[in-house]
């Protein structure tokens, strides 16, 4: 009783966390909001009416969250919001004017409110409650039209204590709803929206996404039907032909029949006779009903089509936020930060009603929060300098944003500032290391602020806590190509820089080329990849110990892309001797070939995170599911041409040699696992491996191929180890053949069995090690 | 012999017999409430102590994880490597969409391989969504860990879990909930899922 009672207490605040947050954001960005209002210095009726609408909605959500604490004892809380609820009662009835001590007074009580919700405390303790009482006094001060009591003493303290550990909380929005957001704005009808929890809605797409596979299901087995109706057609044909001298059979039957006189019907031939002509009719009623069921497969897969289609597209327009909704936290940060720096910055935002699927939002906020950091940061003059560099004294960051060619968005963060000094930038990159001096004399103006995105680049001399170690612009570069965006960067001396991030606006399928090596398929982005060939061996003319193609009269470095990622040399598979497949990644000057076994198709694939347990895998970006269903990695190219350099060279002839004299093994497992390990086993010992998964696959296998030894698992589907032994006992030409059961049955009468069966060696999986089955192994090849 | 001082205590043991034996109506009903309230009191000190265990056989030997932070167990059908990472990360797998990554802890355990096993079931094992501790400190999400079989969701009480057994040192003790009186290495989940070396996040040159 007493525990589930808690932990409707928990998921009670853990709620009004999520809700106080919001009246907190609205609140804090109608103060703004008003803070501009009130610098107009012109008396219009429209400012004028502007102002008193945001004083009735901040009014409005103070009052709600007041009611909000009640309910859950954060009796903290209420009392500054019943305070804060005075005060902009006086601001209605204008009791009281707006004047900058005001707004300080304001900001630093929504501070406040915000490191109270953010902690895990409820504002009992000692020291809160002290600074409970000391805001509430000087907001009833302020709502009686006096001064603040404590502004003098606390402005001193607050320079020291907030600026840091204000920041994780501004970067603290839920992503989840944007309909109370717009609150400054025009509020729709209530019943419009409704809130739903994230986690909810992503798996529910989650699972429209897994519809895609139904709906390829569907399409195969159409197809299946669809083929198996030829087969029945080449029935119809034989059948035509063999008609005509089914009747002239007939015909002399019924003649003798006469002949010979009536009660002779039952004689073989006649029953024959009779058999032919139910067959041929049984088989078109068949077909007949046959042709409807294909008819209706087909109007099945095509109603599946149209459903998943828009059910997808339906999906992703769900998952759609605008921009806003990520940016309202954004005034608030600027002013904090630059109130910190002694700067004064204006933000402005534009388009930021422009909707993208909420995962890139999320995704984004980290970015955003650098760069316009960096903005003020190393941007932004102080009013002094920029006095005195004839700009107006007041700075300003813009993050705007617009679409862009249909499927995309471009998100411009810009400031007016100093720009970036490209000389620094060039002296801090050789300091760390990055690039050697006579790279650095090639470039060009461009390629020089590219570096800004290399990590530890950073022209800042002094590290900070919030800038200056050089790392956040690479964090940018990542997360945007992650993605799939593209990050620019301009920038002119004195008149400011502009950071311009092209974004998918869903995370929508992007194309991509299919590669096998080995057994395993690779996925590689489109846009990457230069060009895909097949080259001919001779073609391939080492330099300096390493292996090079010529692509257009150009020399290109030529790597296995299965050394690349470290999966050893081996090779599966039927594969042209003489030409060798290989996808050109890169572009330009920084061109690799990248010799794979076989290109087999390009895909539009979705892109699936690896889960945040593979957080960062070196060469790995991600993940995506194929339409056949299979999981396959999606490689990260940046990763893959660095780790390309640091491969040591291969020789291709030698390890040629080698696999013609490997001895080939089928392995019959039903468990994946188990299947994968004996197959690594034997493959690191030098067999050449394939696999079954049951009896009866590796029996038919077995009747295809050319192999020296059959391992076997005992407990299988549809046809078991002993079967499977007793089986190719059975057969002539593979009565030689050694068959080795691994199994998890140890009992004596099972160990006789497999003997029986004709089994060569018979190993129990509970004491299996690699050295004892090898051994077995090289003692029956 | 003092046969007065005799007569005197026996008359006291008289008295104060009858006194028991014979309670005044008044006091016998405030016994029988005492008697009563202890009755109705809820037997919780048992009930609290028990967890609740997800068991699983990997390799011959008994292991288990406490249910709360189990999500689901699904089979192993088809299972994706990953190349460039270390050996204890299996694969991947594709969860009604969701890709989720599979960990050999016996790998992860530095546990030396014993024999060869049907490793067939995934379980999926996630941060205590009621637990209020675990959110934060939590730093990967759903993990798959593979097994053999599983036997059945049991009950453990705490108080016979041993905190460890001094042959297992090293990494295995830190994620050890404890081992039961039956041999079942009871995992702690909450270990596995907040530490750090579980992730794999490769710095970019």
């Amino acid at each position: 009783m007493l525990k589930k009672e808690g932990d409707f207490q928990k998921r009670l605040l853990a709620t009004f966390k999520v809700e106080a947050q919001e009246h907190v954001n609205t609140i804090s960005s109608g103060l703004i909001e008003l803070e501009k209002e009130a610098a107009i210095v012109e008396d219009s009726g429209a400012v004028r009416k502007k102002g008193e609408e945001i004083i009735e909605t901040i009014f409005r959500e103070a009052h709600s969250l007041k009611g909000a604490a009640r309910a859950v004892n954060m009796a903290g809380i209420e009392t500054i919001c019943q305070s804060l609820e005075s005060v902009f009662a006086a601001l209605k009835r204008s009791k009281v004017a707006l004047s900058p001590e005001l707004f300080d007074i304001l900001h630093k009580v929504v501070d406040f409110l915000s490191k109270l919700l953010s902690a895990a405390g409820t504002g009992q303790g000692a020291e809160e409650r002290l600074r409970i009482s000391e805001l509430t006094r000087d907001l009833e001060s302020v709502s009686k039209g006096g001064p603040p009591l404590h502004e003098q003493e606390e402005s001193k303290n607050e320079e020291q204590e907030t600026p840091l550990e204000t920041i994780p909380e501004v970067r603290q929005p839920s992503n989840e709803d944007a309909d109370s957001r717009t609150s400054t704005e025009e509020r729709p009808a209530l019943m419009d929206t409704v809130r739903i929890s994230a986690t909810k809605l992503d798996s529910v797409l989650l699972q429209a996404e897994e519809l895609v596979s139904a709906k390829l299901a569907a399409g195969q087995r159409a197809a299946d039907l669809r083929e198996t109706g030829i087969l029945l057609h080449a029935w119809e044909k034989e059948w035509s032909r063999i008609s005509p001298h089914v009747r002239t059979v007939q015909r002399s039957f019924d003649r003798e029949k006469k002949r010979k006189g009536e009660g002779k019907s039952d004689l073989p031939t006649g029953r024959i006779l009779d058999f032919l002509e139910w067959n041929a009719g049984f088989f078109k009623s068949l077909e007949a009903r046959f042709a409807v069921q294909e008819k209706s497969a087909e109007e099945n897969r095509r109603l599946l089509n149209g459903m998943v289609d828009s059910l997808l597209d339906d999906m992703k327009k769900a998952l759609m936020l605008p921009f806003s909704s990520l940016l309202e936290v954004f005034p608030r940060f600027v002013r904090e930060l630059s109130r910190d720096q002694g700067k004064d910055v204006e933000m402005v935002i534009e388009g930021g009603d422009i909707e993208v699927d909420r995962r890139i939002l999320e995704e984004m906020k980290d970015p955003l929060i650098h760069l316009v950091r960096n903005c003020i940061d190393h941007g932004v003059e102080t009013p002094s300098e920029r006095e005195r560099r004839k700009k107006p004294p007041r700075g300003t960051v813009t993050i705007a944003i617009a679409p862009k060619n249909g499927s995309k968005v471009e998100i411009l963060i810009a400031d007016d500032g100093t720009g970036i000094d490209a000389e620094k930038v060039k002296s801090a990159a050789l300091k760390s290391g990055v690039i050697s001096q006579e790279e650095v004399r090639k470039l060009n103006e461009q390629e020089v602020l590219a570096l800004i995105f290399q990590s530890g680049v950073s022209t800042s001399p002094i590290i900070t806590d919030l800038s200056g170690r050089g790392i956040g612009l690479a964090i940018v570069r990542e997360k945007v190509g992650k993605l799939g965006g593209v990050v620019n960067v301009e920038t002119h001396q004195d008149v400011g820089t502009t950071f311009k991030i092209t974004l998918p606006m869903t995370l929508a399928r992007f194309r991509g080329v299919v590669v096998r090596l080995g057994e395993n398929l690779y996925v590689l982005p489109t846009t990457s990849v230069d060009r895909v060939m097949r080259v001919d061996k001779e073609d391939i003319k080492t330099v300096e110990n390493r292996e090079t193609i010529s692509v257009d009269g150009q020399a290109v470095s030529l790597v296995r892309l299965g050394n690349v990622l470290a999966l050893g040399t081996k090779k599966v598979g039927r594969s042209d001797p003489d030409k060798v497949p290989v996808v050109i990644l890169g572009s330009a000057e920084k061109r690799i070939a990248f010799q794979v076994d076989e290109v087999l198709d390009e895909e539009e694939v979705l892109v699936k995170s690896l889960g945040r347990q593979l957080s960062r895998v070196r060469n790995v970006a991600s993940a995506t599911v194929l339409g056949s269903g299979k999981v396959v990695p999606i490689l990260n190219v940046p990763d893959l041409l660095k780790s390309a350099v640091s491969v040591p060279p291969t020789r291709a002839a030698a390890t040629e040699e080698v696999e013609t004299k490997k001895k080939s093994i089928l392995v019959a497992e039903d468990s994946i696992t188990a299947r994968t390990l004996l197959k690594n086993i034997l493959e690191v010992a030098g067999y050449d491996v394939t696999t079954a998964v049951d009896g009866l696959d590796a029996f038919t296998i077995l009747k295809m191929g050319n192999y020296t030894m059959v391992v076997s698992d005992v407990d299988m589907p549809r046809m078991n180890g002993f079967d499977l032994t007793a089986k190719i006992r059975a057969e002539k030409k593979f009565a030689e053949l050694p068959v080795v059961l691994v199994t998890a049955l140890e009992s004596r009468e099972d160990r006789e069995r497999g003997i029986e069966a004709g089994a060569n060696a018979y190993i129990v999986k509970s004491s299996f090690d690699q050295s004892n089955l090898l051994e077995v192994i090289r003692r029956l090849v | 012999m003092d046969w007065n001082e005799v007569h005197r205590r026996m008359e006291l043991a008289q008295a104060s017999l009858g006194h028991t034996v014979d309670p005044t109506p008044g006091e016998k009903k405030r016994i029988l409430k005492e008697r009563a309230k202890v009755l109705a009191q809820e037997p919780k000190v048992e009930e609290q102590e028990c967890i609740e265990v997800v068991e699983f056989l990997l390799a011959y030997e008994r292991y288990g994880v406490v249910s709360s932070y189990v999500r689901e167990v699904y089979p192993l059908r088809d299972l994706t490597p990953v190349p460039c990472t270390p050996p204890f990360v299996l694969g991947i797998v594709n969860v009604r969409g969701q890709i989720i990554s599979v960990i050999d802890i016996k790998k992860f355990f530095d546990i030396p391989e014993k024999g060869l096993t049907d490793l067939n079931k995934v379980i999926i094992i996630q941060p205590d969504s009621l637990s209020a501790e675990t959110p934060m400190t939590s730093v990967s999400g759903p993990i798959g860990i593979l097994a053999d079989v599983i036997l059945g969701v049991h009950s453990v009480a705490l108080s016979q879990l041993q905190p460890s057994l001094p042959t297992l040192t090293g990494i295995r003790e830190e994620y050890l909930m404890g081992v039961t009186t039956e041999r079942v290495v009871i995992l702690d989940a909450r270990k596995l899922l907040s530490d750090k070396k579980i992730i794999v996040h490769e710095k970019e040159e």
